[in-house]
């Protein structure tokens, strides 16, 4: 099975990269640990992802400009789909 | 890690198209239409079209989702209204 294998990861990998360069730019809602979600606008993700680099961080204390997320301490994001 | 996390392509592709409940930790839950799960990750992306809300994409992490539950198979209008996320100028294309 092991071409249908790769072609099945090919196929879904390349999706979830074009999704992610289409969140570019966009506003997004983390969630994140302990029930906190955080308003920032999405910027770009690394290859594992390890983690997110965003803009405009919305926090208790303040907006951050330029941030990085880790991954492990993301549960889930949404973007708005236009 | 967990046994979303351990499953192979295959099946995480045939999660493709179809609309799912995501159970995550920590009690979160998501309704909406397979759009991807990254073979790298284990993330899984939803497309959810409410009635009177903005639509909109989720990606849930591997390393948080828990169970995912079928709840639909998606017909031919919905399969191409998911494929035009993928080529928005495409669809533009066709329909001027």
């Amino acid at each position: 099975h092991f071409p249908e294998l790769q072609a099945a990861r090919a196929a879904l990998r390349e999706r979830f990269l074009r999704l992610l360069s289409s969140a570019r730019g966009r506003p997004a809602r983390f969630w994140l640990w302990s029930g906190i979600a955080v308003d920032a606008e999405f910027g770009a993700a690394d290859a594992e992802p390890v983690a997110f680099q965003v803009d405009s961080l919305r926090t208790p204390l303040g907006v951050q400009g330029a941030a990085l997320l880790r991954c492990g301490d993301v549960l889930a994001f949404s973007i708005p789909l236009e | 890690m967990n046994d979303w996390q351990k499953k192979s392509p295959l099946d995480w592709e045939t999660y493709v198209n179809k609309l799912v409940k995501v159970i995550a930790v920590e009690k979160l839950q998501y309704e909406g239409w397979v759009l991807t799960v990254d073979p790298v990750s284990a993330s899984i992306v939803l497309a959810t079209f409410p009635e009177n809300e903005k639509a909109s994409i989720s990606f849930i992490m591997g390393h948080a989702v828990q169970e995912v539950e079928i709840l639909q198979e998606g017909d031919s209008h919905m399969k191409q209204r998911l494929a035009r996320i993928f080529a928005p100028e495409e669809s533009q294309a066709y329909s001027s």
